[in-house]
Formats: C-alpha cells, sequence, structure tokens
C-alpha cells in the first residue's frame, strides 16, 4: 500500500512545518528501533510496538507489545477510520483522508519534550537487554547438573540392578566414581558400581568382597577370635582403599591400623597371647618369638620315635633341639676346615642355597651339603666303599657283608686289613684265628661299635645303644629336625639382604647371623630384633630404612581358609 | 571508590585471613602421610580440608544475601565484599589441598572446574573493578552517560534541520544516516563496539544503502560536495553539516566507548553469578555422592 506520512516537525526557523513522506510497504511498522519504518522515541515505546496494514478496504492497527489509545481507549488492536487518533506513548498519529493516488495517509505529532534519555532507550547499551541472564543461565545450569549428573546415574544404577544394559553413551554412575578403579578390579568389574557399592549410603561391605576373594583369611582366623573380646575384624575396605590414585595405593601399609588394636592389646585379646607394639626402631616391638621343632617321644622306650611339637618362643631365650652335632664356629675356622677345590674358607652359601622365594633356604641334607667332605667310607682301603646314610641297620649289614666278602675274596690283600688303623679296638688288630665268618663277623662289629660310637655316625648324630643281642637293631640314631621357618606368618627377603653395607657374601650373613661363634647346634643364630632395628625405623629417619609392620608381617593368615579345608 | 577499598581494606585484614586460612589448609594437607596414602579426599585431613571448602563456598555465596540486606549491621558491604574476594581466592589452594590435585571425568571434578571458572571470574571482575571506573570515568570525562545522549540528541536535530537546506542527495544521506545510526546492541556488539550503521547514499535517480562505520563514509559523502557546491550558502552549509558530522562523530566513539567499557565492567558477574549457583548444587552433589558410594 501507498501510505503518505506527513511530520508535523519545528523548522529550521522555529516554525512548525509539516514533512511528507511516501512509505511503500505491505507494513508500516512503528517502535523505537532503528529499522522501524516509523520511528517513535520515548521510554513507554517498545523496540518493535505496533504495526498497521491494510486489512480489506480498511486498516488495521496490531500491537506487538503493550497497547495503544485509540480515540482515547487502550487497545491492543482495532480497525481504523479516517480521524481516529492513535496515541503510542505520548505521540499522536492520526488517520487523515488520503491524497489521490494514497491508500492511506498519517499525520504525526510527535511529542517534543521527549527527552535524550529517551532516545538512549530506543538503543540496547546494557548487558541486561541482551539475551544474557543470570538466573536463566544458573537454572538451565542447574536443570543441566541434575540431570547429568544424578538422574541420569540413578537410572543406570536401577539399570544395573535389574540387570539391564546401560546404553554406552549414557552418562552412568561412573561419574560419581571418586579415582579410577585398580586395574584387577576394572577388569572384573568393568562400570557395574554396584558389584561393590551394594547399597546407597552404606559403606562397602566384606560381604561384597568375600563374594569374589574367597581363599583370603580373615585377619584373626574364628577360633582365634572366640578367646578374644573382639566382636569382629577390620573392613576390608581399613586396609584396602579402592579409586585410589596411583592404584598402588591399595593397600594402605600403614602402621596406624595395626597399632590401633596391638599398641596396647592386653584389653581385647583375652587369652590369645598378643604381646603389645609401639612401634619399629625404637623400644617398641618385642623380642622375636622363633616357631621351633621339640622332639617329643611318646613311648619312653622308643626314644628314637619322635614327634616334633612346635613351640614359640622368645629367640633371646630359646635353644634349638634339632639332635644334630654341629659347630657353626669350627666349620667357618680356616685352620679346620677349607672348602675343597679352592682351599678357601666355607662360604655361608655353601651349605645354606637360598630358594627362589628368596626367603628360605633348600632344606639341609646329608647327601646335598655334608657328604662331599664327610665321606661315609670306613676302609682305607677301599676308599670306594661308604656306608648307607640314614639307615643303621643297613649300616650293620653292609658292614657285614663287605668284611665277609673281604674275608673269603682270594684276591684280597690280607696284610693290608690286619696292619690298618683300627683305633681303641686293640683286639682287632690281632690276627684272627677263627672261621672266615666269625673272623668277618668280628670285624664288622668292630666297625660297627667304632662307627656308632666312636667315630663316624656318632661324630654328628646322637646314638642309643640298645643293647640288643641283634647287631643290626643294637644302634638306633635319634632323629634329626632342622627348622626351616622359624616365622612362617612373617616375611624377610634375604637377597635384598645379600649386600649389608660394604659386606656381601658371607659376611654380610654373618653380619646378622653370630655363626662364626657359635659352637654348638643348640644355638639359635636368628638375629634379636635389635639387629633388624639398627637399620630399619617404623619412620624415616636419618642412616634408616623405612619399613611398617606389613613389610614383615602378612596380615592375612597364610593357607587354606578354614572353612574350606572341610571341602 | 569501592574499588580501591576492596583490596586494601582496613589494611588488607582479610588477606592476611586469607593467608592464615592457606597456611592452616597446607599444614593439614602435609600431615597427610603420603608414604601409605595418596593425599586426596579420602584421608581424615581430606574431609577436614573439604568441609572448610564447603563452609567457604556457603559463606562466599552468603555476600549475595549481606549485599541486598540493607539494614544488615553485620559488617559494612565493603568489608563483606573484601573478605569476599581474599577468602575467595584462598579456596582455590583449599579445594586444590581437598582433592589432591587429583583429577577425573567425575561429579567431583567438574565441582572443582566449577568453583575455578566462578573464582577466575572473580578474578576478572576484580580486575575489571579495578581498572574500568577509571576508564569510563575519564572517557565521559565526569559526566553521564544521558549527557552524551543528550548531547548527540541536539547534534541529530541541528543536522537534520541543517540537511534540510542542502540538496536532496545530501538531505537524504545525512538524514539515513542519523536515522540509521546503531549503538550498541547484542553481547558482541557491545563488548567489541561492532559498528553496523548505515547511510543513504545517493544521486539523485539511485541510491544504496552503504555502510557507515565510524561515520566517516557519510562524513566523507558530504565533503566530496563541498567543491562542487555552487552558491556560498550551499558551501558554508556543507562546511557546517561536516562540523556536525564530525562532533557527532565524537559523541557516538564516546557513547561506543562507555558501553564497551561498562559491558566489560559487568560481563563477569553473568559468568560469575550462574555458576555459583551451578556450583553450589554441584557441590551439594558432590557431597551426597561421595557418601551415597561410601
Amino acid at each position: 500500500m501507498e501510505v503518505l506520512l506527513r511530520e508535523l516537525r519545528e523548522g529550521p526557523d522555529g516554525i512548525p512545518e509539516y514533512h511528507d513522506t511516501q512509505i511503500s510497504a505491505a507494513v508500516v511498522t512503528i517502535g523505537s528501533a532503528a529499522d522501524q519504518r516509523l520511528q517513535l522515541l520515548g521510554k513507554s515505546i517498545a523496540a518493535h510496538h505496533a504495526s498497521i496494514r491494510q486489512s480489506g478496504s480498511q486498516l488495521e492497527l496490531t500491537c506487538r507489545a503493550g497497547k495503544v489509545r485509540v480515540n482515547g481507549e487502550l487497545q491492543g488492536s482495532a480497525k481504523l477510520v479516517i480521524g481516529d487518533v492513535i496515541e503510542i506513548g505520548s505521540h499522536q498519529l492520526q488517520l487523515v483522508q488520503p491524497p489521490v493516488g494514497f491508500d492511506a495517509a498519517l499525520e504525526l505529532r510527535p511529542d517534543k519534550n521527549i527527552d535524550a534519555s529517551a532516545f538512549e532507550g530506543a538503543f540496547r547499551t546494557d548487558l541486561l537487554q541482551t539475551w544474557m541472564g543470570k538466573r536463566p543461565t544458573a537454572w538451565m545450569a542447574i536443570g543441566l547438573i541434575l540431570i547429568v549428573g544424578l538422574a541420569l546415574p540413578l537410572a543406570a544404577v536401577m539399570m544395573h540392578r535389574a540387570d539391564r544394559a546401560v546404553p554406552a553413551m549414557m552418562p552412568g554412575d561412573a561419574l560419581w566414581s571418586s579415582g579410577p578403579l585398580s586395574a584387577a578390579h576394572r577388569q572384573a568389574i568393568g562400570d557395574r558400581c554396584n558389584v561393590c557399592h551394594q547399597t546407597l549410603f552404606q559403606r562397602v561391605t566384606n560381604e561384597s568382597c568375600g563374594s569374589c576373594h574367597q581363599s583370603i583369611h580373615d585377619h584373626v582366623r574364628p577360633e582365634h577370635l572366640a578367646l578374644t573380646q573382639l566382636d569382629r575384624t577390620q573392613r576390608c575396605a581399613t586396609c584396602h582403599r579402592e579409586h585410589n590414585e596411583p592404584e598402588t595405593y591399595l593397600v594402605n601399609s600403614g602402621d596406624g591400623e595395626c597399632l590401633a588394636c596391638h599398641q596396647n592389646s592386653n584389653h581385647t585379646f583375652g587369652s590369645l597371647d598378643v604381646a603389645p607394639v609401639e612401634g619399629f626402631g625404637g623400644a617398641g616391638h618385642p623380642e622375636f618369638k622363633a616357631r621351633l621343632l621339640k622332639p617329643h617321644a611318646p613311648d619312653a622306650n622308643a626314644s628314637t620315635m619322635l614327634q616334633w611339637l612346635a613351640e614359640r618362643a622368645s629367640i633371646d631365650a630359646a635353644v634349638e633341639q634339632s639332635n644334630l652335632k654341629f659347630s657353626h664356629a669350627q666349620h667357618l675356622d680356616t685352620d679346620r676346615v677349607r672348602r675343597g677345590g679352592d682351599g678357601e674358607q666355607l662360604d655361608c652359601a655353601d651349605c645354606h642355597r637360598l630358594q627362589s622365594n628368596g626367603e628360605h633356604f633348600e632344606p639341609i641334607t646329608m647327601e646335598a651339603n655334608c657328604s662331599s667332605c664327610h665321606e661315609l667310607t670306613f676302609d682305607p682301603s677301599a676308599p670306594d666303599r661308604q656306608l648307607p646314610h640314614g639307615k643303621p641297620r643297613d649300616v650293620v649289614l653292609t658292614l657285614q657283608d663287605y668284611f665277609t666278602r673281604k674275608i673269603i675274596d682270594p684276591d684280597a690283600a690280607r696284610a693290608t686289613w690286619d696292619q690298618r688303623r683300627l683305633p681303641a679296638s686293640a683286639d682287632s688288630l690281632q690276627p684272627c684265628n677263627a672261621s672266615a665268618f666269625a673272623c668277618a663277623m668280628r670285624s664288622a662289629l668292630a666297625e660297627t661299635e667304632n662307627q656308632f660310637t666312636r667315630h663316624g655316625c656318632i661324630g654328628c648324630h646322637t646314638v642309643v645303644d640298645t643293647q640288643s643281642k641283634v647287631l643290626a637293631d643294637r644302634f638306633q640314631v635319634v632323629p634329626i629336625r632342622l627348622a626351616r621357618d622359624y616365622f612362617p606368618a612373617a616375611r624377610f627377603d634375604h637377597r635384598s639382604h645379600e649386600s649389608q653395607g660394604k659386606l656381601t657374601g658371607g659376611a654380610a650373613c654373618l653380619s646378622c647371623h653370630k655363626a662364626a661363634d657359635s659352637r654348638e647346634s643348640s644355638d639359635l643364630l636368628l638375629p634379636p630384633v635389635a639387629t633388624c632395628e639398627s637399620c630399619h625405623s617404623d619412620r624415616p629417619l636419618a642412616e634408616r630404612v623405612t619399613t611398617s609392620c606389613v613389610t614383615c608381617h602378612a596380615f592375612h593368615p597364610q593357607g587354606s581358609k578354614p572353612n574350606q579345608d572341610a571341602n | 571508590m569501592i574499588h580501591r577499598g576492596l583490596l586494601r581494606y582496613q589494611g588488607a585484614r582479610y588477606l592476611w585471613w586469607a593467608l592464615g586460612v592457606i597456611a592452616a589448609s597446607v599444614a593439614v594437607y602435609l600431615s597427610q602421610d603420603s608414604a601409605t596414602q595418596p593425599p586426596n579426599g579420602g584421608t581424615w585431613q581430606g574431609y577436614v580440608l573439604g568441609t572448610l571448602g564447603a563452609l567457604l563456598v556457603a559463606w562466599l555465596g552468603l555476600l549475595a544475601i549481606r549485599k541486598r540486606s540493607y539494614r544488615s549491621t553485620a559488617g559494612t558491604v565493603q568489608g563483606w565484599t573484601s573478605a569476599h574476594v581474599y577468602l575467595g581466592s584462598a579456596l582455590l589452594i583449599v579445594a586444590t589441598l581437598h582433592c589432591g590435585v587429583q583429577f577425573g571425568w567425575n561429579i567431583h571434578t567438574f565441582a572443582y572446574a566449577l568453583m575455578c571458572i566462578v573464582i577466575f571470574s572473580g578474578f576478572f571482575g576484580l580486575y575489571s573493578y579495578v581498572r574500568h571506573p577509571q576508564l569510563i570515568a575519564s572517557n565521559r570525562e565526569g559526566g553521564a552517560r544521558s549527557e552524551l545522549f543528550a548531547e548527540l540528541f541536539e547534534l541529530d536535530q541541528q543536522t537534520r534541520v541543517l540537511a534540510q537546506r542542502c540538496a536532496a542527495g545530501v538531505a537524504i544521506a545525512v538524514g539515513s544516516s542519523i536515522e540509521r545510526t546503531t549503538i550498541g546492541g547484542g553481547v558482541s556488539s557491545q563488548l567489541f563496539g561492532n559498528d553496523r550503521s548505515f547511510f543513504i547514499r545517493g544521486d539523485g535517480a539511485t541510491s544504496a544503502v552503504a555502510r557507515n562505520t565510524d561515520q566517516q563514509p557519510v562524513i566523507d559523502f558530504v565533503a566530496a560536495r563541498l567543491p562542487r557546491a555552487e552558491k556560498g550558502a550551499e558551501a558554508a552549509n556543507l562546511q557546517q553539516l561536516i562540523v556536525f558530522l564530525c562532533r557527532r562523530q565524537t559523541v557516538l566513539r564516546r557513547i561506543r566507548r562507555d558501553i564497551r567499557l561498562r559491558a566489560w565492567l559487568k560481563i563477569w558477574l553473568y559468568f560469575h553469578i550462574p555458576m555459583t549457583a551451578a556450583l553450589v548444587i554441584a557441590l551439594v552433589l558432590h557431597i551426597v555422592v561421595t557418601f551415597m558410594y561410601w
């Protein structure tokens, strides 16, 4: 439509004059914004306030914001007729008779008193007028957080519990994780938090752990727990801290939890013999108690039929009862013993061979450790003949066989036999005029007695002379049992102790184990706690290596779980 | 002036408070035995630092209430704001020690990130409050923004009247340049002072809408007419018109600069306030979730 806009303005000389403008547009927009066809200023005028368009033969006014007065009445929209006066803010707009060639004519009488502040209002000059808002942003952010951080993870929890798959893209309860799972748990559990976190707001229970870790012992075995006033042992999670970074901290190896119970054990441990411990490195650790084997003969008439009973004893007072006769001092004395081959002093490792676990040693046996020096020869003229070890009856039979054969063998050198050294047995040197068999038996008897009572077996073993008429049964050797693990509940790494400062090899061993002064096998060569504490401490100190309780002590008892023994 | 007093309020009393909070937090943090357990929110020290951090967040948020409570006598708003700045900065250290610098893709680190946004937007706000008021005052030369607009409006009127006396092309160009001058606008226009003004550049029969950035094109347009002016009166009008247009240009520059500076002075609040609300929710969620999956 063609609209003539006649504007009453103040001319250059202050005289009001009309300005005519022709508008060719379908809609005449009215508002304070710069892009409006009819720009009217004022506080009460919106950027896009109203518009006038042709509707049939009439003009129609529509308000987009607020209302306008048409002929004095507030209206949101109106059909206009010639002569209508529209008040927008303080401006007046009148519909007048259009001249020829125009569809409509509008006469505008702007309010001359509109000041500059109204002009300013036409522009958006403050961030408040933009889309940015504090509250909408806040509500949106809060909504988003509650949905992503709470609602969706809760839904994932429900789905996990219902054993339904959670879509990969959905933010699940992994968002609640306070840190990465350790690798083994991640592999076994994945993102199914409910495997451990079974009840919301409840700490992870030992039962959750035990559902997988079925072979792990509780710290206190049930039969021991019954002797104490403790109602239960610790939560697994007291020491095993998941979601830690780095995951090497999965086990809390600090002493605090141990000392919480063991520092003052008298109150809680009932009849269990648990010594209180203050720490390590000061005077806080009790002396070591070794597990020793004690021989016990149930039948007094059969003193070599032994049972070995384990007993724990403080090492400062305990003695070994292995029944072996052995002097470490003698074996380390170069005036008396030198190694075969190079003639050097014997080294600890020549006999004590460390097992691959680094803690224990291969068992000491006659065959592996003694026989290379201590041959069981009995006849210098037959250095290749040795007595069988470990079977006294066979020793007698072997000697009888040997001498029988030797006497009746025409090729044997009798002279050598007669001149052999037979200590302490003067009559054996005398010629034998009896039958060959009787002579052989006499020689066998002499040598048997020599082996079991003077030289040979008696050197290392305790021998019981039963005075039996049957020579094969007369001498009984008391069995030997060497302890292999003095501290079954503790850990010790010999390998990491093979160097002690500048000491290596046997010297390093002797720095803890006082073997060079030990003349009796009853000597317990275990170092006292003070020896450990000369290098180790429970706190970082100069020239001390820090150790914690669990460095040596296993929290979980070794072996199979009691309730599984029945299976 | 508030921006000066903020940092030096009562001899920077709250700076010492904040340093005290930081020192105490560091002491608690260092008491963790990292040989056995890593320092994080799960140790008792972590719980202590977390509680301290949460209390700090709650107190810092109370500034929103205190500054609206005009009748309150619980310290001056200036004092509260000074403490808000210093203790808010300390919170960054407390929270970092609380988490043991351990981060992940989870709700806990998200709360930490929100806290960082809030604190760093606060730092920017502090910078704005220290720097911008002086710039704004010197730009306005002590006057109010409405005075600048009044001057512009006055110039618009005079320019418009004078343009009516000139040739049609000049009248249309100058008149349209006034009508199509844009000031401010959207967020980026306010922050960066984008000028999307236009004018109608016409020569009798043809006319086109042309850019009028910084009003320079319309000044050039009118100036180009000057040598061709036929009558002395027309030349004088054109010269006067150029004077008005140049004065208008100067006023517009000041207004735009004023809008820009005011926008930069306030923009941080549009992050600081909503992110604070989000942080409080995320923090509550962080605490609830911690005990939900204990």
